[in-house]
């Protein structure tokens, strides 16, 4: 009996998994758009949006952000041509960037404290520039676990469909978040 | 075998099945295993009714006798009776955690939690869920989810008391009444777990539904429970993270002073400095999770009516693709009408008049269901279980409860009865009856499944006629509070003139709510006892067609040894003519019910329909001789 079972289990299908963090893609979509519908109705019935220049530093998070895309699509072709070092580098450059990212991030909220848009006020708009980069940033934490632990599988020696399977759901949901920020940035800059 | 190596590895992409020597703890309580993991969710989920139940007779105590003094209440409550009556505060703390516990932990994750878990993979030929890691994960935040919010019972100010809607300012502003201070903490933290535990299970649920079906088993082969349960995880994943995205705001209030939903607000005499936000976006916010919510709560109920219907009927059931159609109708249409809870909010007419037309047109897909229900029961061959009883209970709720929905609906009359009782009667007979009657019915139906013992059918017909005629005596007296306009969640109908003469109606629905709780006694014994003590049960008791009736009444990890089974047709072929039986279970292949075959079971398999076609000159049918 343990043995038909273990015969069975044998091989491995990604497939269902990796519609799971699909499905959580979504549900986060839908978690950010409840967010930024209630920005507009907000703005909407008060006549008036957060009203700032955005720090500078979200222009360069941003780019940050794009770039580690960049490296964590390399690291994913690198993989498909068995060039396992070179995939390991760029992952950690993507990890390195995603470091980089949330320090900018955390600069920009600074800056906004000293130009006196603090979290607390009377402008919502302004807190909930706060909350949505700081969800945002929480993405990014389990971002990096993801891309962390293709990391660590590309070093220890699991099978291909196992390692492939880990690059491939840490970049459905790296390039998400990355979409995710230009979304929340450039709504934020339209929606002034 | 070359998995074996990997098994140590610890890493969670492995589906752990069978391979590990179980013990007590991954058997019973870590078990990753589907059916394991619904009977948890179920027994947490009836532990949570009998609560909440139990909440409810205490405030029904106070609706009845507002001016006498139970003793063994302060004997119960301590300083919240004191003097043996409830308190004012105490009595609005019961309410909201009351409808909590039922609308979320049981009717959301007891009905879905259980039966998803345990059917989707049985019945669509699935060895476990998706990822059975974040199922067990899904578990025990729920677990986690009840604990938290038993436990503000236990604190000072007492639990959160602002209504299960928790509409700021009083769920926001800690001093506005003592729930909302540590209470109210515990509430949202408590509702965060079960937000989690929620996706976990539905994400799990889609994908599980999407990706691993046996072999035969198209999208239209499904039974109708499992279009049920994967259109209520669609549902889940569309709104719960807006539920979320509002949760999170509100946190920001209470905690860090920002004024997502505050604003203008003065207490006794001194102002606070939120300035700027608007409790109605709340509303908004929640509304868009909690309209969906109440399809979560009902949708799952009538897919497993769908099926014990037909199955007690001996009947295919009546209109499979527009039970399937209606069932989307709903899930599309329940995100375009939250707006009918804010007719009062000051909306702009034409808006509510939109959210009015949306809201009417739900009407549609629900009678065709109902009447697909009432056109599977006709003129079959219907065997009364205790399954097909309940079942038969939700039809009956599902429309006298969708009736005073058309009501409430309306705009125009919504006015008027907004936050009366009426609202109370309506949303107490859909889902607090018609969904909880869908639960029992499957707990009835499937308990020889998760238990492989048989739930007794006298206890289980005594259970069923004392609750439904404790339920309409209970919920149909309160439509005339509030036609007369009697507002809910008041604590003492002495304080008012006007309704002090509903006070003795107030006397009998006390009693006919003791009388249904009483009735459940009959349930819990005969669940519990049955689980040890009951008969044991055959393969297929109820002579059903589903594949769940053909894996080994022995629970083993991965459902079926060796192979698991093909499906050749559809769930509903009963009292099919020409065939001996009056079933045929969905792993029988054509090629062996020649003599019941017809025309349309082929899909336009020319080559099948010339084989049927020799047979059938082969084999004339013989002359009726009677």
């Amino acid at each position: 009996m343990v043995l038909t079972m273990e015969k069975i289990q044998d091989t491995f299908d990604p497939k269902p998994r990796k519609f799971i963090v699909w499905l959580f893609v979504v549900s986060s979509t839908i978690m950010f758009g409840g967010f930024t519908s209630y920005y507009l109705v907000f703005a909407a019935s008060k006549g008036k949006g957060h009203g700032l220049v955005l720090p500078d530093a979200f222009i360069y998070s941003s780019l940050v952000i794009i770039a580690s895309s960049i490296t964590l699509v390399l690291a994913s072709k690198a993989m498909r041509k068995l060039n396992f070092s070179l995939q390991r580098n760029m992952l950690w450059l993507t990890v390195i960037l995603a470091v980089a990212f949330g320090v900018m991030q955390f600069s920009a909220w600074s800056s906004m404290v000293k130009t006196g848009a603090t979290l607390v006020g009377n402008n919502a708009a302004i807190s909930f520039i706060y909350v949505v980069s700081g969800l945002h940033l929480l993405h990014i934490i389990g971002g990096v676990g993801l891309i962390i632990n293709a990391l660590v599988g590309s070093y220890k020696n699991i099978s291909p469909a196992k390692s492939n399977y880990r690059m491939e759901i840490a970049s459905i949901f790296w390039h998400f978040i990355d979409i995710l920020w230009i979304y929340l940035y450039v709504f934020l800059l339209l929606n002034r | 075998m070359s998995t074996i190596a990997l098994h140590d590895e610890h890493n969670h992409d492995h589906a752990d099945h069978g391979h590990h020597k179980e013990t007590l703890i991954s058997k019973y309580i870590f078990s990753m295993d589907h059916k394991m993991i619904a009977k948890q969710f179920l027994i947490t989920g009836i532990i949570m009714a009998v609560i909440a139940m139990g909440l409810s007779i205490l405030f029904r105590i106070q609706l009845a006798w507002p001016d006498q003094n139970f003793p063994f209440l302060e004997t119960f409550l301590g300083k919240w009776a004191e003097g043996g009556r409830i308190k004012p505060d105490f009595y609005l703390a019961l309410v909201t955690i009351h409808g909590t516990i039922m609308v979320f932990f049981v009717l959301t994750a007891g009905l879905s939690g259980t039966f998803s878990n345990l059917l989707i993979p049985l019945q669509i030929g699935a060895r476990d869920m998706a990822s059975p890691f974040l199922n067990m994960l899904s578990y025990w935040f729920f677990f986690t989810a009840c604990v938290i919010m038993m436990s503000s019972f236990f604190i000072q100010t007492g639990p959160a008391s602002g209504g299960w809607t928790v509409y700021p300012p009083l769920s926001v502003v800690a001093k506005a009444m003592p729930g909302s201070g540590m209470g109210m903490t515990l509430w949202l933290i408590s509702m965060v777990l079960f937000v989690a535990s929620s996706l976990m299970g539905g994400i799990n649920y889609v994908s599980t539904i999407l990706n691993m079906r046996t072999k035969g088993m198209d999208l239209w082969k499904m039974p109708l429970p499992i279009w049920a349960f994967f259109l209520t995880a669609i549902l889940g994943i569309l709104s719960f993270p807006v539920l979320v995205a509002g949760v999170v705001l509100m946190v920001f209030d209470r905690s860090f002073g920002t004024s997502f939903y505050l604003s203008d607000i003065v207490m006794g005499t001194t102002i606070l400095p939120n300035e700027g936000g608007s409790p109605i976006l709340w509303q908004h916010l929640f509304w868009f999770l909690g309209h969906p919510e109440v399809y979560i709560v009902i949708m799952p109920a009538l897919g497993i009516s769908s099926e014990v219907i037909s199955v007690n009927s001996r009947k295919p059931i009546f209109g499979y693709h527009a039970m399937v159609y209606s069932l989307i109708g709903i899930t599309v249409l329940s995100f375009i009408v939250w707006g009918h809870h804010m007719f009062v909010t000051g909306m702009n007419p034409l808006l509510g008049g939109v959210f009015m037309i949306t809201t009417l047109i739900i009407a549609v897909p629900s009678a065709v269901k109902t009447f697909n229900y009432l056109a599977t029961l006709w003129r079959g061959n219907i065997r009364f279980t205790p399954a097909m009883l309940f079942a038969i209970g939700l039809v009956s709720f599902f429309i006298s409860g969708g009736l005073t929905g058309i009501f409430l609906g309306n705009a125009s009359l919504d006015i008027n009865l907004h936050d009366t009782y009426f609202v109370v009667a309506h949303f107490h007979l859909v889902m607090g009856s018609a969904a909880i009657f869908g639960m029992l019915a499957g707990v009835y139906h499937w308990f020889p499944r998760m238990f492989g013992k048989m739930m007794n059918a006298k206890l289980g017909y005594l259970h069923f006629w004392l609750t439904f005629i404790a339920a309409y005596l209970v919920f149909f007296p309160l439509h005339f509070l509030g036609l007369d306009g009697v507002p809910r969640r008041y604590y003492a109908f002495t304080e008012f003139e006007f309704m002090k003469k509903w006070l003795t109606v107030n006397v009998f629905v006390t009693w006919a709510a003791i009388m249904a709780a009483l009735a459940q006694v009959a349930f819990l014994f005969n669940f519990f006892y049955s689980i040890f003590k009951g008969k044991v049960a055959p393969q297929n008791p109820w002579e059903a067609n589903t594949l769940e009736w053909t894996a080994p009444v022995e629970h083993i990890h991965g459902n079926w040894p060796g192979e698991i089974p093909t499906v050749y047709r559809w769930p509903y072929d009963y009292s099919k003519p020409g065939h001996d039986e009056d079933f045929i279970p969905q792993t029988v292949p054509f090629s062996q019910t020649m003599s019941s075959n017809l025309p349309h079971d082929f899909e336009g398999n020319a080559e099948a329909e010339k084989i049927q076609q020799d047979w059938e000159l082969a084999n004339p049918v013989e002359e009726n001789k009677g």
